[in-house]
């Protein structure tokens, strides 16, 4: 049986949305820019672990998170730094720092680095999210495939915002002309870019979930939706609430 | 993006919803009361009350629904781990209506409104 048939599913599910899966789960496998097949796979097996590792629990109620001594449950395929910071992203992401992100890299684990496994944890997160929202079981992670990293970095990057260098708004240009349209990117839109194939992996699973680039520009209703916009953001704004996200 | 599509649509809501006030939720809403019960229920990840919130709006919106509402929650499980993993601020505290909307909510009691009050006092 093909990854993320829905043959199970007691409806019927939209079908870009079980492409969109697959595609994403055959680029997990592969090498990305910073990690290996291997490393990506594993990344994303941390991120269930993180769910339901008892360390993470107890530091979450900890005043003073980056005070609390313990040990995460892991596979141990990972440096550590990779395991914390997956973890951390999943179980407690809204008290990660500047100086955390910084102090990772004298550990060992770049910012490029960072951003992409920043990416894979989040993509997986959220397929795992909408399969436990319909009851699903989360599906088989896919057998990594060897090759080299391509460690490609954008030649234009900013410092202006977050934790991490991006690319900025105007810098859609060269290698990048593909990122966006136009000399405007939300601050959300140049988050990973980074890593610019970070940020196409989740824009594509985006589109699915959510709504393409295009359709977020119409706040009435998009035509290949069942909810219209406002039935969307509820949606959105009670995720977001429930997580203290600020932005 | 709540308030911006009701200005749009021309229609009465109540951001109270988005704190998990399910009246408030219905307001100008389709289905808005079984729509944020569902999605309290994905974020908090408690399997029981998924259930039970995916049960009530399958069988007053139907299939369809539920799954275009489980994309979206599933999305911003995402959206804001990106957000507070990255530090990225708002981009414009200037705004009437992210000002309404922050006031209204009172989010800057959360961590994460540190990404952008800081980065703002810079």
């Amino acid at each position: 049986m093909s990854a993320f048939s829905y043959s199970e599913a007691p409806w019927p599910v939209r079908e870009d949305i079980p492409q969109a899966y697959q595609a994403y789960w055959q680029k997990l496998a592969r090498p990305g820019s910073w990690w290996t097949g291997t490393e990506r796979v594993a990344i994303a097996a941390e991120s269930r672990n993180a769910l339901e590792c008892e360390f993470c629990r107890a530091r979450k109620q900890a005043l003073s998170p980056y005070n609390f001594e313990g040990a995460h449950r892991s596979d141990g395929d990972l440096p550590a730094v990779a395991v914390d910071a997956v973890h951390r992203i999943i179980t407690d992401q809204g008290r990660i720092t500047q100086a955390w992100v910084n102090n990772n890299v004298d550990e060992g684990m770049t910012k490029e680095a960072y951003v992409e496994l920043v990416g894979v944890v989040v993509t997986v997160f959220s397929i795992d999210e909408f399969h436990h929202a319909l009851g699903l079981p989360v599906e088989k992670l896919p057998t990594p495939e060897a090759g080299e990293i391509s460690s490609y970095r954008p030649a234009v990057v900013s410092e202006d915002i977050g934790f991490v260098p991006t690319v900025p708004a105007d810098g859609n240009v060269g290698n990048e002309a593909d990122l966006w349209d136009g000399l405007r990117a939300a601050n959300v839109f140049r988050a990973l870019t980074l890593v610019p194939q970070t940020f196409k992996d989740w824009r594509a699973i985006a589109n699915v979930q959510y709504l393409t680039f295009e359709g977020m520009g119409n706040l009435v209703k998009d035509a290949t939706r069942a909810i219209n916009r406002m039935q969307m953001e509820l949606v959105a704004g009670r995720v977001s609430s429930i997580n203290e996200c600020f932005y | 993006m709540l308030r911006a599509s009701a200005t749009t649509t021309n229609t009465d809501i109540d951001l109270q919803g988005i704190n998990g006030d399910a009246d408030s939720a219905a307001k100008g809403i389709e289905f808005g009361a079984e729509l944020m019960r569902f999605a309290e229920a994905i974020a908090r990840r408690d399997h029981v009350a998924i259930t039970v919130a995916r049960q009530t709006l399958l069988e007053n919106a139907g299939p369809a629904v539920v799954i275009d509402a489980a994309g979206v929650a599933a999305n911003f499980q995402r959206m804001v781990r990106i957000a507070d993993a990255i530090g990225i601020p708002v981009d414009n505290m200037d705004t009437d209506i992210g000002k309404e909307v922050r006031s209204t909510l009172g989010i800057e009691r959360f961590a994460s409104a540190q990404n952008t009050l800081n980065a703002n006092k810079s």
